[in-house]
Parts: structure tokens; sequence; C-alpha cells
């Protein structure tokens, strides 16, 4: 578990230093312009990655669905959604309910144990985490004069 | 209304994205998933951008090129995303995942890294910063 956790943990600096350089990138440019390039290059280093990492098993894709195809759109879904929830609420406003969102939608999933993934059952104690962490991500990002980034 | 709606399913989508890539790496593998969702993301927003031609001339060439790399980090998020999903479950990824990437952008803010305006460290952040890690210890004991 605690292997787990150390991994979401880092996912987690990752994804906050991509933010602050994709938003550098963005400075200079538009937001699809700089998407591309986010996904290119994420692309290319996974690609990169899986050669160092598996050789030529790398393309042997065994049990490939149609439909794998397509997840990579909802990335795009992704940047369409915060790029004009953004511009509508702003980022402070619009980035505490992607938060709060997104970990809502976690433990739905959980509970459903969607899409073949292992069951997570819902429990009383996982609501009131929950609950707890929204709070925190509340008074975070709404408590005092901070400009807001994710 | 609009822009309240767009953020959740923004959300939604975030969550979606991990909970699928961690479904389609059980059949194909991690990287291979990683490589796949992004080629094909990669394409589709190729596609807007030249329809929509959001970029300046020579944007990138501004930009150091540290921050043109800031992409390839996704190889390892969804690496350590997917590898999380399966070992401990969606809900306890998402939290520990979301307390880390607060905390580094806090300390970024607060330190002014990578050029970014410099901001002041105040209590209700470290009050939310408390919260969310007790919500954790709660939502696992």
């Amino acid at each position: 578990m605690l292997a787990g956790i150390l991994l979401a943990l880092i996912a987690g600096a990752l994804v906050s230093l991509q933010n602050i350089f994709n938003a550098k990138v963005n400075e200079h440019t538009g937001s699809w312009t700089t998407t591309t390039l986010v996904l290119g290059m994420g692309f290319a280093a996974s690609l990169l990655m899986g050669l160092i990492m598996e050789g030529k098993n790398m393309f042997t894709l065994q049990h490939m669905q149609p439909w794998y195809w397509l997840s990579g759109m909802i990335g795009v879904g992704v940047v369409i959604c915060l790029v004009q929830a953004t511009r509508i609420l702003g980022a402070t406003y619009a980035i505490s309910i992607v938060l709060t969102s997104q970990l809502g939608f976690a433990l739905l999933w959980d509970s459903l144990g969607w899409l073949g993934l292992a069951k997570v059952p819902f429990s009383f104690n996982q609501l009131i985490g929950v609950l707890i962490i929204v709070g925190g991500i509340l008074v975070f990002k709404l408590g005092g004069a901070r400009e807001s980034r994710a | 209304m609009r822009g309240i709606l767009f953020a959740f399913l923004g959300g939604a989508c975030i969550t979606l994205q991990g909970v699928a890539n961690a479904r389609i790496s059980q059949d194909i593998g991690t990287w291979q998933a990683a490589t796949i969702t992004q080629l094909t993301g990669f394409i589709m927003a190729l596609a807007i951008a030249l329809m929509v031609r959001d970029g300046k001339k020579h944007g990138f060439r501004k930009s150091k090129p540290l921050y043109l790399t800031g992409g390839a980090f996704a190889a390892f998020v969804i690496f350590s995303e997917v590898t999380a999903i399966q070992n401990i479950g969606v809900t306890l990824t998402i939290s520990a995942l979301l307390i880390a990437q607060l905390c580094l952008t806090f300390v970024i803010d607060v330190r002014g890294w990578f050029g970014v305006a410099k901001q002041k460290m105040k209590l209700p952040q470290f009050i939310g910063i408390g919260m969310m890690i007790l919500g954790v210890v709660v939502l696992k004991f």
C-alpha cells in the first residue's frame, strides 16, 4: 500500500511541475498549440520509456480493443473544459470545483468498480474522508487572496 | 452556471482519464497505454490547433527549452498513477496525488521558483493542507 501512495505522490508532484511549465509555454502561444506540444512530448517520452523497458514487446498489443485508440480524446475534453471554466469563473473557483469533482468521481468509480477495475466497497469512512479533503481544498484555495494555479 | 458545469466535467474527465488508462494498461501494458492514448490525443489536438491557428509565430522559441519538455512528464505521471490505482484504488490515489500536487505548487509559489510571482504563506493554506492529510487518514483507517 505504501508503494501505491508513494507513486501517487510522485505523480502529483510531476503534475504540479508540468502545470507550471505548460503555463509558461502558454504565455507565448495559444492553448491548442500548447496542448499539441504537451501531448506530443508525452507520446514521445512514453514511446521511448516503453522501448527502453520492454524492447520489441512494446509493439505486441495483446487484447487491444478499438476503443482504446479513442481514449486519448478524453485529454482533449479536459483541455476544453478547463480553458472554458477558467475563462468564465477565474482560476481559483474553477480549480476548486475541478479538484472537488475529481475526488467525487474517484469515489464513485471505486464504488462501482467500473471498467472492470477492482471494486473498492463504499464505506462511510471513505465518504467522510473525501468530504474532509474537499473541505481542505476549499480552505486552501478560497482562504486568503492568493493567485491560483492548480 | 456554464462555468461550473465545465469545471465539473473537467474534473470528471481527469479522473476518467486515470481510470481508463488503468483499464487499458491491464490489457496491453502501461507504457503501451500511455503511448497510444497520448498519440490519439496529440493527433486530435494538432487537428484543432491547425483549425483555430491560435499559435503565435515563434511562440515556442520565446519559451525556455526546459518548459517545452513539460509534456514529457506525463509518461511518468501516467505510469505512476496507473500503478497506484491498481494497487490502492482510485479514491486514495487521486487524494494522495492532489495533496502532493497542491503542496508542491504551494512551495513553488512561496519560493518563487521558475520565475513565478512570489506569494506569502497564509494560515488558511496550512489549515487546508492539514485537513487534506487528515482526510486521507480517515479515508484509509
